[in-house]
């Protein structure tokens, strides 16, 4: 398996590299798209600046360096959706990057512009982003047929659905599944909403006013008796769980380990499901944090290559972390089902 | 009064309600509600009952303002968030069979699909199989690609889940502001779908309708008419987002087991809600409400925003059906 790092600086490529990376991922945002649209539509899922690399120099370069050490490069564009006018504008920005740039391909969310991809670049590989969100087999099927070369699933799908969705796609599409940073409450392929300027709705609910609504007058008489109590748990729950999602409220451990989202322990599990890449995620996260994310990952999954048990790998995995008891709550596992 | 049948010249393939049909969803009822099919409850009461009374209320007057006439003559089984309330294929039978005496159409309504419920989704599909104007609402591309490979005659609509537009309440106004730049306003009051490799794909599908919501900012006129298919459109929640983990469903679980993807619940969705009160920016203390309903969160667009819907309607040739959500019908009464 390889790991999939983001990356956000051509200074970046060099230290991931010597780190275990096995393929980049990262943004670019031209100029002429900010002139266009400021902020208010980004062009991929970080934005419009933070994470992404804003000269196409740097894209350049990024992709020189990686692949002087070998490793490819993938340029994301998976906002949710492009209109046509911004799909005329960006089809001959992605054949540049890749003729002139040389990126190894591109990471899409919008299926119609998948499909539009492939008819005018059908050279490039493309990824179908975890925004797209494949849930099932005839997912993967729809994917091979239309010339996408990955699926990368999205957060929500657990070891065993992935496992499913691998087999569907053997032998026609790479995979690619989370495994550590930036949890998502939602399924992030349906979530309508943006982190433009307001931030994440998600991150927001366990805040703002809110009441339980009973909805049949049994569930009435319920909420002022036996569900009283589960009702007001379930929202300090809720609470405990978003922050959770939000790695941990953004934090770190005293070691410089960041906290949050994290499959490291279903390691084993995961490679059984034939899955081909392991992402990191965190554009717009520092270099330190994604070298610190990359070196959890690296040290596990090397256990794991070198045929360490399910439970050899766990038990180090969680030794790694070092925050046992952000580990024993479980609401910081992408694998929850399989967490040990 | 509307009623299916005292009135059936008032059915909306024969003029009523301006041609524009009316469906009826409902997504927690396990079972048809005898009194709507056998149209003893006129579409006013039925709106009028739901569980949110005021934006039901107002929409029952605005639409038979709109739609004069207009009578339910359709109706929606399943619930499009999630697959644990897919119903069962001898629900569905119970419906096909309700329906045919009602003399409704029947509308399958289907989540986002894990690998699991694709597989259960089938059995409720073939149970459909040969009824006349029936049609399967899919919330995903993996289940459209699935059904029209096995179901080549199938009937199938897209789901408004996909289609990709932000709708977000909290920073709607600014969608349409006149201050924003030109490109960013369209941007964000139109989708991707009419660009080629979208149509490419409607075409291959045989996709001839698509749901879409009641977007508070105003869509351009093309996302409306430029395009080959029908539309349909849902009155009066917008969605706004969905997870797999669900909150209500946590009322019940174990610590651990709260907000697993999937996990196991007793319908608490079908029982409370949860209502949020979000801050629009620069809004001095006012805020959105959004109404957490099972695993997803949605919104019900203020009086204006259906008016601006309904008033369309004329105008618009692809628009031709209006689908309302009907939460709780406490009239199983037969």
């Amino acid at each position: 398996m390889k790991i999939t790092v983001p990356v956000s600086h051509p200074e970046e490529v060099e230290m991931l590299a010597a780190g275990g990376a096995g393929e980049f991922f990262c943004g670019y945002v031209p100029p002429e798209w900010l002139e266009r649209y400021g902020g208010a539509f980004w062009l991929n899922r970080r934005g419009p600046v933070a994470g992404n690399l804003l000269q196409r120099d740097d894209v350049s370069l990024v992709a020189e360096r990686s692949h002087a050490r070998g490793i490819p490069v993938y340029v994301t564009f998976n906002a949710p959706y492009y209109t046509p006018e911004q799909q005329e504008f960006l089809l001959p920005l992605i054949g540049r990057l890749a003729e002139e740039s040389g990126i190894d391909g591109v990471i899409v969310s919008d299926v119609g512009f998948l499909v539009e991809l492939r008819r005018a670049l059908p050279g490039l590989p493309v990824h179908a982003s975890s925004v797209m969100a494949s849930l099932n087999p005839g997912m993967v099927d729809f994917l091979a047929e239309h010339g996408a070369s990955r699926v990368i699933f999205p957060r929500s799908l657990g070891v065993e659905d992935i496992a499913a969705l691998c087999a569907a796609a053997a032998g026609r599409l790479e995979t690619e599944a989370f495994v550590l940073n930036e949890g998502c409450v939602f399924e992030e392929g349906y979530c309508m909403t943006t982190h433009r300027a307001v931030g994440a709705l998600c991150v927001q609910l366990p805040d703002v006013p809110h009441r339980v609504l009973p909805l049949t007058p049994d569930a009435a008489a319920s909420l002022d008796g036996k569900d009283r109590i589960p009702a007001r748990e379930m929202m300090g729950a809720f609470r405990d769980w978003v922050w959770f999602q939000n790695g941990c409220g953004n934090s770190v451990t005293d070691r410089g380990i960041p906290n949050g989202p994290c499959g490291l322990c279903a390691l084993h599990d995961l490679a059984a499901t034939g899955v081909t890449s392991l992402k990191i995620s965190g554009r717009s996260s520092s270099g330190f944090r994604k070298h610190s994310s990359l070196r959890m990952v690296r040290a596990v999954l090397d256990l794991v290559e070198g045929g360490a048990t399910r439970e050899e790998a766990a038990r180090e995995a969680v030794a790694i972390r070092n925050t046992p008891e952000f580990c024993g709550a479980g609401y910081m596992c992408y694998y929850r089902e399989k967490a040990s | 009064m509307l009623l299916t049948r005292h009135y059936p010249e008032a059915s909306p393939r024969e003029g009523a309600g301006r041609g524009v049909e009316v469906g009826l969803s409902f997504p927690f009822l396990a079972a048809p509600p005898p009194a709507v099919l056998r149209g003893e409850a006129s579409l006013d009461e039925t709106l009028r009952v739901g569980a949110s009374g005021d934006a039901h209320a107002a929409l029952a007057e605005a639409l038979l303002r709109h739609l004069p006439r207009a009578a339910p003559s359709r109706v929606y089984v399943g619930n499009e968030t999630c697959e644990r309330l897919l119903p069962t294929p001898q629900a569905i039978g119970s419906w096909v069979a309700a329906a045919r005496r009602g003399r409704v159409a029947l509308s399958l309504v289907l989540p986002p699909l894990s690998p699991d419920g694709l597989a259960k989704a089938e059995g409720g599909i073939r149970a459909l199989e040969g009824v006349e104007d029936s049609e399967v609402v899919a919330g995903d591309w993996g289940t459209v690609h699935r059904l029209r490979s096995r179901h080549p005659g199938l009937a199938i609509v897209l789901g408004r889940l996909t289609h990709k537009m932000l709708r977000d309440p909290r920073l709607a106004d600014y969608f349409d502001s006149p201050q924003a730049p030109m490109p960013s306003r369209s941007a964000l009051c139109r989708s991707g779908e009419l660009a080629p490799g979208f149509r490419a794909l409607m075409e291959r599908y045989g996709i001839g309708r698509r749901e879409i919501d009641p977007f508070l900012q105003p869509l351009e006129e093309d996302e409306w008419e430029g395009r080959g298919e029908r539309l349909s459109v849902h009155l009066p929640y917008q969605f706004v987002t969905m997870g797999r983990g669900c909150l209500p469903a946590a009322m019940h679980r174990d610590g651990k087991g709260k907000f697993v993807a999937g996990g196991p619940c007793r319908t608490e969705c079908a029982k409370y809600a949860v209502e949020f009160r979000v801050p629009v920016p620069g809004g001095n203390g006012a805020g959105r409400h959004l109404m957490c309903i099972g695993n997803a969160l949605f919104h019900a667009v203020p009086p204006h925003v259906s008016e601006r819907v309904l008033a369309g309607l004329p105008s618009r040739e692809r628009v031709d059906r209006v689908v309302v959500a009907i939460r709780h019908f406490e009239g199983n009464r037969s």
